[in-house]
């Protein structure tokens, strides 16, 4: 008995282990390295760059969209230019390739989760993204599963009949 | 000693434990993190998330349909029928839905390659491949002779057409080949016997209503079928017009072997192969005896009396010969007369023997003496199919290959080494040829034997046009980027004619050479605007449509030479052969598709195979039964298959359809069932010239053997179940169909929960009458859906995924059984069996009465599949994979399905979200019609309709109060929200 026992508690030291390298793999928590060390924080903090001048999609689209280069290289051609940061983003405007920014909010692919009728519904984008302005470096405030969404539809129904579309699971499940 | 189970649960929740206190807090489950790729210059005409649509035209067969291309972040997600267009008006077959498959298959040749000199494949740039084409042609050119340089092409019309002809001349070579399988010799050649006018018409089936068709198979393959099937669906509809009461109109289709277009007639006579001649010469006989009787006699009608009985055709020989009974040639001739707009359309492509002209110069004249012609057959608009090089020419073109008199030969858009007979020998002859380049995008037959091999970019990716018809010139574009290192076939071209003094060319590029040469037809557009803008517009509609004048036609004098001959046939076995294209892989070149190799056959249900169908009788009497294989011999050459038993096939008849047997062609086609092709005789229709598909006879005999031949239909009987439904015409004009209202067996098992009285319940009407059978919705549903395939042994346990299928039942009418087909997917149910039953609430009832199945929770207990009348829940028993490059094809707005998980039809409810979506920005409701499933929306016929069952004014709910109306197996109370219709037999009134 007792040895049985002792095998199966190396096998739960030996998963707890791999699990933990697995998720040093996987990123794990904290903030996301990214590419360029772009600071939310000054463009639309200090800066008060309204979230869509580059999200440009977040009122029309499903997706919000990721700037293109161009749309960086609109403002920094003139400003910043010496910067470290700001000269990766001519480089890669230079070799004409786009920024490999990491993904910090990543819906499972069977959602259905459109920005543009949440923008429409007068949902703010801190809402679900967090004081994404006083960010240097973005991270995932909001846990984004369903309970957290449920909880949100539920107290946004105005009447027993939206709260039936909000919490139909055909609303989110594609 | 032991673990119990409480030990082992312990230790389990210590692991938990474990990994809790060592794991990385919050995050466990975050999965690996994905790039987010921007642009660098965002496009211009793109917004992710949301679908952008470009006009193109489909060319998976000379019809020339126009598509547009729902493209999603750069790919193209879905093909669709151009509403705009003249010929298919927004619909597609199922060939045309499978298009994508070409273009995303993951056998595609991904770039030049050249044979080395131990015969291996290797891979090389574009720049060495142009060099090598180019060298070799300055060695031919440097010799001096004439027509060393042959251009072997499928039909293409339109521009590329003119731009391979003229580079052709830099080469002193005018020894061009345009090569079709299906190229209607007999057709033109019967339009010339007849009316002088050599060339093939368009026919408006729509406007007739008696339609007799000698074995045309026009909802399949045969010229445009789609536009013929929407044709066909306007006249064989029950409609009231002009308070004459209810008309329909009545199709009659004559043949050997009762094809998916034969399924659809109100009456399929089935008379030997190769008597549709004098089956057709008897009916105008007997047509013209009627008119003499009518409206009296004339010298026209006493010459074609005369020319007759020059043929010596009477009715007793008629009905000797082609074994029908006397009365129903009778009854044929009397009816066709008798009808206002009466069509008569000849033989098919296979199905047509040596004497196949014959039977168009009768269908042509039964036509003209009833003065429909110009009614129902448009001289005005005719079919490209004038270009094609007549069968005869191809065979003495094959034959100078032979003799070497050929240097280089290139090959676009065809394959003969597959799809000509293998006794023309086109693979010996091509051995003779020192240089072949193939511009295939497949290494099909003739592609593995060439010697270089320059891929052409797939239709969906390049620029071109094609003008299927007279006024027709459909315009196509990229809808995205090349997937592999391909190139234009028109760009390799004209760089290679740079490399010669003499070019004529003064574009570098195709896509300058088509826009200079569109520009042709702007001053006839007489539109404002700019030829930039012209060219800008045309592109935008897929095309430009030019109106054309109908012809005259009248009887020529050389009709009165002409002589009907018995047919030929080659061998002296027993079983007379009929080979017939298959509405899946037209003459082969589907077979590559794995969409169209697991959707059933319309008429065998069988996926994956091809067979011998022989008549069950002699089945029995060659102790053979289905899946036994039998050998065929036909003098020195033979094939083995298995038996499929059809009772609708003469006795002395076996058919077996084109498609299968690929030696190449991709990892789907290759070695699959087998090519008859590979034992017909060479043998031509006598008058005209084209392939004799129907000229042998051949020996049978069983070889003990038995193979797995998959079938996705139990039974051809419905066992009064009430899963189709049949009336008659003459009941539904006289008032006596009514609505059944069904006795419920158990009403105490459901609660009335089912009603949706307030708000919106989804619900299709689906009209059996409308339906062909042509499963062009299954393939949209494959491609909108990620329906995965999953192979012929899977099929063979039940397992395929198919969302939506076509169920045919032989339902009793007036006369033995008539087929009704029914397009069966979820009904979703009012009162839903498969939700009660679902221990994890995976499936329930949303508030717009749709069955909902959600991924997620499913744990795949299959109880609801088991517990659903229907058979349409589909389980995914392994995590089907979709190979590279198919995956780029998958809709994003659907989720791809993982193991262990039920799925089903949604009535496309992504269509439903995108579309409630859109309307909201517009402060709206959606409109009756705004939303529409992929299968309705690609159905040919408008058999199937989806709407808003609660609101009284809506198509659906009209059509679904219908007296012809019934659900599926009403009598189990599921209250279903599809309303079938059931089928309308326009029987023909017995003398």
């Amino acid at each position: 008995m007792a040895a049985r026992i002792f095998a199966l508690l190396s096998v739960t030291v030996f998963l707890s282990i791999a699990l933990f390298l697995g998720c040093q793999k996987l990123g794990g928590s904290g903030p996301i390295q990214q590419p360029i060390a772009f600071s939310h924080k000054i463009h639309a903090g200090d800066n008060q760059i309204p979230c869509l001048y580059c999200h440009t999609y977040a009122d029309r689209s499903q997706v919000a969209g990721i700037p293109a280069v161009e749309t960086c290289m609109g403002c920094h051609k003139i400003v910043g230019l010496g910067k470290p940061e700001v000269q990766k983003v001519h480089d890669y405007w230079n070799k004409k390739e786009p920024i490999p920014w990491k993904r910090v909010h990543d819906l499972q692919d069977f959602v259905y989760f459109s920005h543009k009728r949440h923008v429409k519904a007068g949902v703010a984008c801190e809402n679900c993204h967090g004081q994404i302005a006083q960010m240097d470096v973005v991270e995932q405030v909001s846990s984004l599963k369903m309970g957290w969404c449920v909880t949100c539809h539920e107290s946004r129904a105005k009447d027993k009949e939206q709260l039936t579309v909000l919490k139909d699971c055909a609303t989110c499940h594609k | 000693m032991q673990v119990t189970r409480r030990d082992f649960m312990k230790i389990l929740g210590a692991t938990g434990a474990g990994v809790a206190a060592t794991s990385c807090g919050a995050k466990l489950d975050k999965t690996p993190i994905e790039e987010i790729i921007p642009y660098v210059v965002p496009e211009e005409d793109v917004v992710p998330g949301i679908a952008t649509y470009y006009s193109s035209v489909c060319r998976e067969c000379p019809a020339g349909c126009g598509l547009v291309v729902r493209t999603r972040e750069g790919r193209a997600v879905k093909l669709e029928g151009n509403p705009n267009h003249p010929i298919n008006k927004g619909s597609l077959c199922v060939r045309g839905q499978a298009g994508l498959q070409g273009l995303y298959n993951p056998d595609r040749i991904k770039g030049p390659h050249r044979k080395n000199e131990v015969g291996e494949w290797v891979s090389i740039t574009w720049e060495e491949a142009q060099g090598l084409l180019v060298e070799k042609l300055k060695e031919v050119l440097a010799q001096g002779e004439r027509q060393r340089v042959s251009f072997l092409t499928g039909n293409i019309s339109g521009n590329l057409d003119s731009l391979i002809d003229s580079w052709l001349k830099i080469f002193r070579s005018e020894n061009r080949i345009v090569y079709e399988p299906f190229s209607y010799e007999s057709m033109k050649k019967a339009g010339e016997i007849v009316f002088g006018v050599e060339a093939v018409p368009t026919f408006h089936i729509e406007n007739s209503d008696f339609l007799l068709s000698f074995g045309a198979d026009f909802m399949e393959t045969w010229l445009s079928p789609v536009q013929y099937a929407k044709g066909f669906a306007e006249m064989h509809r029950p409609k009231k017009e002009g308070g004459q009461g209810r008309q329909m109109g009545k199709f009659v289709q004559v043949e050997p072997r009762r094809s998916m277009t034969g399924a659809n007639a109100d009456l399929w006579v089935s008379v030997k192969p190769g008597t549709e001649p004098f089956f057709a010469l008897g009916v105008l006989n007997e047509a013209l005896l009627h008119l003499w009787k009518k409206e009296g006699g004339d010298a026209r009608k006493a010459m074609l009396r005369s020319w007759l009985s020059y043929q010596g055709i009477t009715t007793p020989k008629v009905a000797e010969l082609t074994g029908v009974e006397e009365m129903t040639i009778k009854t044929i001739g009397r009816e066709f007369a008798s009808a206002k707009r009466p069509l008569a359309i000849g033989s098919g492509v296979a199905g047509s023997g040596t004497n196949a002209t014959a039977t168009w110069v009768a269908a042509y004249l039964l036509t003209a003496i009833t003065g429909s012609m110009g009614k129902t057959v448009d001289w005005g608009r005719v079919q490209n199919v004038d270009r094609l090089t007549p069968f005869t020419q191809v065979v003495s073109w094959v034959e100078r290959l032979k003799k070497g008199e050929v240097d280089v030969l290139l090959v676009h858009q065809a394959n003969p080494a597959y799809t000509l007979p293998k006794s023309a020998g086109f693979s010996e002859a091509l051995k003779k040829v020192p240089f072949v380049v193939s511009f295939s995008s497949f290494w099909d037959e003739t592609t593995t034997q060439a010697h270089l091999v320059l891929p052409d970019h797939h239709p969906l990716e390049s620029f071109g046009d094609y003008s299927p018809q007279t006024g027709i010139h459909g315009l196509y574009q990229p809808t995205m980027r090349p997937i592999f290192k391909t190139q234009p076939m028109g760009d390799t071209l004209l760089s290679v004619a740079a490399a010669f003094p003499s070019n004529p060319f003064k574009e570098g590029r195709y896509l300058d050479y088509l826009k200079s040469s569109w520009s042709a037809l702007y001053p006839k557009g007489g539109q404002n605007g700019s030829l930039e803008s012209f060219w800008q517009e045309s592109l935008r509609k897929g095309g430009y449509w030019q109106e054309t004048h109908s012809k005259e036609v009248s009887i020529s004098n050389r009709l009165f030479t002409f002589k009907v001959k018995e047919p030929v046939l080659e061998g002296d076995g027993e079983y007379r052969l009929v080979v017939y294209p298959s509405v899946k892989f037209y003459e082969g070149r589907g077979a590559n598709k794995p969409w169209l190799q697991e959707i059933p056959d319309p008429v065998t249900k069988v996926v994956w195979n091809s067979y011998v169908e022989i008549h069950p009788e002699v089945a029995e009497k060659l102790e053979v039964r289905h899946g036994s294989v039998v050998e065929l011999r036909l003098g020195e050459s033979s094939l083995k298959g298995p038996v499929l038993l059809n009772p609708w096939i003469q006795k002395e008849t076996i058919a077996i359809p084109l498609g299968q047997g690929h030696e190449e062609y991709g990892r789907y086609a290759q070695g699959r069932g087998f090519n008859p092709l590979s034992i017909l005789p060479l043998q031509v229709e006598t008058v005209s010239g084209g392939f004799a598909w129907t000229s042998s006879r051949v020996r049978m005999a069983p070889t003990g053997e038995r193979v797995l031949l998959v079938k996705t239909s139990g039974s051809i009987d419905d066992r009064n179940r009430d899963i189709a439904g049949l009336v008659s015409f003459e009941d539904l004009k006289a008032g006596s169909v009514h609505r059944e209202e069904e006795e419920i067996q158990d009403k105490l098992l459901y609660d009335e929960s089912w009603r949706h009285e307030k708000g919106i319940r989804w619900a299709m009407a689906i009209d059996s009458s409308s339906c062909t059978g042509c499963s062009a919705c299954v393939a949209a549903c494959y491609a909108e859906n990620n329906v995965p395939i999953v192979g012929e042994q899977e099929c063979a346990k039940g397992r395929e995924m198919a969302w939506i299928r076509i169920e045919t039942y032989e339902e009793p009418s007036t006369k033995g059984t008539h087929p009704v087909n029914v397009p069966m997917m979820c009904q979703q149910c009012g009162n839903a069996p498969c939700e009660s039953v679902c221990p994890v609430y995976a499936t329930y009832h949303n508030y717009e009465g749709l069955n909902i199945q959600v991924y997620n929770r499913c744990v795949g207990t299959r109880y609801c599949s088991n517990n659903c009348p229907y058979k349409v829940r589909r389980f995914n028993w392994f995590a089907y994979k979709f190979p590279d490059t198919f995956n780029l094809q998958l809709n994003p707005d659907v989720t791809v399905r993982d193991k262990g998980v039920m799925e089903k039809c949604t009535f496309c409810i992504q269509r439903i979200r995108e579309v409630k979506d859109h309307a909201k920005d517009e402060g709206r409701l959606p409109r009756d019609g705004e939303i529409v499933p992929a299968c309705a929306q690609t159905c040919p016929t408008n058999a199937i309709v989806f709407g808003d069952l609660n609101d009284p004014n809506s198509k659906v709910s009209r059509l679904s109060r219908s007296e012809r109306g019934y659900h599926a197996i009403e009598s189990i109370n599921t209250k279903t929200a599809v309303t079938y219709l059931k089928k309308v037999h326009n029987g023909l009134r017995t003398a």
